[in-house]
């Protein structure tokens, strides 16, 4: 469908699209939410985890008898209380997809393979108690050989922490001929990216209580993005799925980094083993090793085009650190393989990516899921071939951008608009004049990056989402749906829609979230697939009710359906709006008729199976969204210090649900993307995290935060309801190469590895400087 | 956060000096808490007794007088800030205040427990180096006034001995003409520990300089005044050659180490152009 039609598929909203104040921001604005860590029960216990603190050894022996007896402890135990226990670890929440094998240990039985993986679980009356006990266990660990470099892994001999080789998963893509593309060049490019792990750092560590209910229910209340691990942590502790209940709460942050279980298996286990409620809370520390951290990644792109600009063949070479377990380490790596071109044309091509266990912590899923890294390598490599064909990095960006109907890398074509040339040319525009030069030692440059990001789950995994919409007689609205809310406003936006649809405003809507048991389950709040999913289940159900009210009304109103309309809590004659009523007395209407107030509905993603291995083509996920960042940076050349002095990001995000909510998303992507570029920096030294505190892991602060302009496009194209696409990951992709392709630009050199550091940059000056290049 | 201390909370001083006497080695004062409970929280320190200053009030004046500007103890980083005479009267510590991690630290974080802490970042202390600051330090025992630049003997470790406090810290307001400034090299803007920190102060009269002071931080395993660096320029004309010598004679006079936040030849080599920069700025001011 042309641009046009999209935008004149536009219909008048009464709540879609607008800033409404979100259903969780007045608990949130007063503190009155109740968050996970919130919640107490009489008679509970507290408990701790223990960890090693070695990357690659041997347990010898593990001595709990003294904690055992310790007055006030209730229960410590080890692997050897749970010989045959095992998590599932890939695939989080609902599909029947079959898994991938990966269950792993829960506690320590003989090797540890990372630094702090658990070893004991200590329950006991007080927490000081619990960490007491804990101080009091005797562990001897015995080193051994281990690896910490994915390269190093790959070689024959390495110390062995996965499989056979270390070999964790392989993604190939291939389509054309490179060799011919790469002959028809005239200019081939070489680089080597290096991209970061990065840690989520959530304000709100894990943390859960789980009890037994009246029904031998274990039930767990956690802060998680995905309840529907009630079926792992089910099948770990040995009882039936309907026997073990995850309810969330608003989380403080989940950015993928609650994804996978974190507390739950813990808990059940502690509250199965001692019939009481147990609370376990990680502590920061914990947090840092206590789920997967962003895969650091090697890739390695060669890019061959000719001097007027188009792009006649593309290599690209992927290393990923999986760290010491599977997790989704295959499903980043695809996302990697399937966005290595990025938005860009590119019909020969051909992908080869690796992820690699190694004995460093854990790897899995970080907002942008493999999709980043990607961006990271292909907008910098966009930016150093135009640079060596002597074309501007804007009109090189033109001449090879996807447009609306191209297919992507794997032959797919996405449904939607791609209007990402068009947030190319705004953000950049939108930089206005450059900052004038201070002179000095300091340096204004800029860069722009494009992207692409799926949003909605791989298709493979036949994903689908439920939600219940009924209305009460007094015209309120009730949702029900088991999407988790992770603090980006999942439940509001879900109430926005149903709100829209049935005609009544944002605060008579109530949203019943997040219960594995007792709300229709939604499946993940990950993969910016939660709108799109939820929301479009929510519509359906909506949309149900509606239908059957207008019925009604049109007969009471002597009008055709078709000509009900339903806004600010009323019912009307579209053409006629004196012709109107509540909707409460049309709801008493229609209860005292029996109609049915109320719907289940289901939204089901597009099927598809598995990528041809070979070739990898094939359709990957439902749909991609597009958008481009644009970043001006002064950078001091003397001390390699950065100053982000402006940052513009503009997104097709096909339809605001809540527009504040849709900039809220953009400004946390920046905070996010520039601790990626510039200053996040996971340390390790064997295996063990050296920087395990947030006076080493250096986030962004509000200090450090430029003016961030958002320009948002709605093309009205999207999959998700009203034509919306998602919002939480496409935030971030573009920023961190956007700010490396601007420092790039300021100083003339490029810092090939992330975070850019003033002291890489310095080195990176220093070297150019010995080559006589400046 | 677990740990297991008593807790001493005096009313004035005269019962904090008592309570620190008779706790002997075992009571670590309180003032902000902004290091102590981080140090325990992290299990670096297991102190038996807290000394919790904060109900003596009196240690929070700051006073000029005969020539001399003088902060109680208990003086907070956000106090600095808010004070015309230290903005006057040394505006390196100003400087040096405004970057100090962020305003929630800084309405805690007090200047004696800054040079008490004894970290080679401690921000405070290279602009108070350069103001030839005095530290006050009393015990039942008595009063005594020391030089801030004799009080560090090595990593951590100082002439403090256990039944003092930091009482007061002062200098002698500047003469006039005279410039300091300070410069925080991080690795982000807000709440960091510092890669680098300088401070000068030079008073320019007759063409040449005098009063030569240069401080550095997080470069030794204390934050220290490079004495040959002054010496390149004290009673000399600032010429640009005598800044760069300056410079270099600082690098080499520090000893930086490897961390996760910079390499030693990193910092060796900041020192050298930050000294420059803020010499040079320090000369343009003066002119
Ligand atoms: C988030 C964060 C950011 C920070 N950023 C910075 C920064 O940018 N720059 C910087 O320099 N520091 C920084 N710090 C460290 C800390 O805030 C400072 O060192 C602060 O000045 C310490 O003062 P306090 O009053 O909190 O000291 P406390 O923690 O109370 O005490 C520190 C030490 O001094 C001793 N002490 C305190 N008062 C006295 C006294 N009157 N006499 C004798 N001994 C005493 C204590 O026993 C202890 O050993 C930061 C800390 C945090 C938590």
């Amino acid at each position: 469908m042309s641009d046009v039609d999209t935008i004149q598929r536009n219909l008048r909203f009464s709540q879609i699209g607008k800033s409404l104040t979100r259903t969780d921001s007045p608990g949130k604005a007063t503190g009155r939410t109740p968050y996970a860590g919130d919640y107490v029960m009489p008679g509970m216990l507290h408990a701790k985890v223990l960890r090693a603190d070695l990357a690659s050894a041997r347990l010898k022996r593990l001595d709990v008898s003294k904690a055992r007896a310790m007055p006030g402890v209730a229960c410590v135990l080890t692997a050897q209380d749970m010989p045959d226990r095992a998590i599932a670890t890939d695939i989080p929440g609902q599909t029947g997809r079959a898994r991938l094998k990966t269950d792993q240990q829960i506690l320590v039985k003989e090797r540890v393979r990372y630094f702090g993986e658990p070893l004991a679980l200590i329950a006991a009356e007080t927490a000081d108690i619990a960490e007491k006990a804990r101080r009091l266990i005797e562990v001897e660990l015995e080193p051994i050989p281990g690896v910490y470099d994915p390269e190093e892994a790959l070689k024959p001999g390495a110390p062995v922490v996965q499989g056979t080789d270390n070999v964790v998963a392989t993604h190939k893509i291939r389509k054309g001929d490179t060799e011919a593309g790469f002959a028809a060049a005239d200019v081939v490019v070489e680089n080597t990216y290096i991209t970061p792990f990065q840690e989520h750092a959530f304000l709100e560590p894990e943390v859960g209580l789980a009890w037994i209910d009246e029904n031998e229910v274990i039930t767990i209340r956690v802060c998680t993005q995905v309840i529907e691990h009630f079926r792992a942590v089910a099948d770990a502790i040995g009882v039936p799925h309907n026997k073990l209940r995850i309810m969330g709460a608003l989380v403080g942050g989940g950015f993928g980094g609650k994804e996978d279980v974190t507390v739950e298996t813990y808990l059940a286990i502690l509250a199965q083993k001692t019939r009481r409620p147990v609370r376990l809370e990680f502590s920061r520390e914990d947090s840092f090793v206590g789920h997967g951290n962003r895969h650091a990644m090697k890739l390695k792109y060669r890019t061959g085009v000719t001097r007027d600009g188009k792009i006649t063949a593309l290599d690209v070479q992927v290393i990923a650190d999986a760290g010491a377990y599977v997790y989704l380490s295959p499903y980043v790596l695809l996302y990697c393989a399937v966005n290595a071109p990025g938005p860009y044309r590119v019909d020969n091509l051909n992908v080869f990516a690796r992820a690699v266990a190694t004995n460093n912590m854990f790897t899995s899923a970080f907002r942008g899921f493999g999709g980043i890294q990607a961006a990271a390598a292909y907008e910098q490599q966009m930016d150093e071939v135009a640079n060596a064909i002597g074309m501007d990095p804007l009109e090189f960006r033109r001449q090879n951008l996807l447009q609306t109907g191209d297919p992507i890398s794997t032959g797919f074509v996405p449904p939607s608009a791609i209007w990402t040339e068009k947030c190319v040319e705004l953000a950049w525009q939108a930089l206005g004049e450059p900052a004038p030069a201070p002179g000095g030692s300091i340096r204004i440059g800029r860069g722009i990056a494009a992207f692409q990001q799926s949003y909605g789950r791989l298709t493979f995994l036949h994903d689908t989402s439920e939600a219940w919409v009924g209305i009460e007689m007094d015209g309120t609205v009730t949702v029900r749906s088991g999407v988790t809310d992770i603090g980006a406003g999942q439940a509001s936006s879900l109430a926005q829609i149903a709100a829209e649809v049935l005609g009544v405003t944002l605060p008579n809507v109530n949203v019943y979230n997040s219960d594995s048991q007792m709300t229709p389950l939604a499946g993940t709040t990950t993969a910016s697939r939660a709108l799109y999913m939820t929301g479009n289940a929510a519509r359906l159900a909506a949309q149900a009710v509606r239908d059957r009210l207008a019925e009604v009304a049109a007969e009471l109103f002597k009008a055709e359906p078709a000509q009900i309309g339903m806004e600010f809590n009323r019912v009307l004659v579209i053409d006629d709006p004196e012709r109107s009523m509540p909707i409460a007395e049309l709801v008493r209407v229609c209860a005292s008729r029996g109609v049915h107030r109320s719907e289940l509905a289901i939204f089901r993603a597009p099927f598809t199976d598995v990528l041809d291995p070979e070739t990898g083509q094939g359709q990957a996920h439902p749909d991609y969204a597009y958008g481009a960042h644009a970043i001006e940076v002064a950078v001091d050349t003397e001390t390699g210090e950065v100053t982000v002095l402006k940052s513009v990001a503009a997104h097709d995000v096909g339809q605001c649900i809540n527009r504040a909510a849709v900039e809220g998303q953009i400004h946390g992507g920046v905070q996010n993307g520039l601790g990626y570029a510039l200053s996040e920096e996971m340390l390790y030294k064997e295996g063990r995290l050296i920087t395990p505190s947030f006076s080493e892991y250096l986030m962004p602060t509000a200090m450090d935060m430029p003016p961030v302009a958002s320009i948002i496009l709605e093309s009205r194209s999207g999959l998700g309801p009203f034509g919306s696409k998602g919002i939480g990951e496409p935030s971030m992709t573009p920023v961190a190469p956007a700010v490396a392709n601007a420092i790039a630009d300021a100083i003339g050199v490029r810092v090939f590895e992330m975070p850019i550091t003033p002291e890489r940059i310095w080195r990176a000056l220093q070297e150019a400087r010995a080559r006589g290049c400046r | 956060m677990y740990a297991e201390f008593d807790l001493t909370i005096p009313a004035d001083l005269p019962e904090a000096l008592t309570a620190l006497a008779a706790a002997g080695t075992r009571a670590v004062p309180l003032s902000g808490g902004t290091n102590v409970l981080v140090d325990i929280r992290s299990q670096r320190i297991a102190p038996d007794r807290l000394l919790d200053l904060g109900r003596v009030h009196q240690l929070r004046e700051i006073t000029v007088d005969r020539g001399r500007v003088t902060l109680g103890a208990r003086t907070t980083v956000g106090d600095l800030l808010a004070s015309g005479e230290v903005t006057r009267y040394a505006p390196a510590l100003t400087e040096a205040a405004r970057v100090f991690a962020g305003q929630m630290v800084r309405n805690a974080a007090t200047v004696a427990g800054n040079v008490a802490c004894g970290s080679p970042a401690a921000d405070l202390v290279p602009p108070l180096l350069v103001l030839d600051a005095e530290l006050t330090l009393s015990s039942v025992r008595g009063s005594r006034t020391l030089a801030l630049c004799d009080f560090y003997t090595g990593y951590k470790s100082d002439q403090r001995a256990p039944d003092e406090l930091i009482t007061a810290i002062s200098w002698p307001i500047p003469a006039t003409g005279s410039f300091g400034s300070f410069y925080k090299l991080a690795r982000r803007k807000g709440d960091a520990i510092t890669v680098v920190g300088v401070a000068v102060s030079l008073a320019l009269g007759g063409g040449c300089c005098g009063g030569v002071r240069i401080a550095l931080g997080s470069v030794a395993p204390t934050p220290l005044r490079v004495s040959k660096a002054e010496a390149v320029l004290e009673g000399q004309p600032p010429t640009p050659e005598r800044i760069a010598e300056a410079a270099r004679a600082a690098a080499e006079e520090c000893s930086p180490i490897d961390d996760v936040r910079a390499t030693g030849a990193y910092r060796r080599h900041m020192v050298g152009v930050l000294v420059a920069r803020l010499l040079t700025n320090a000369i343009q001011a003066g002119n």
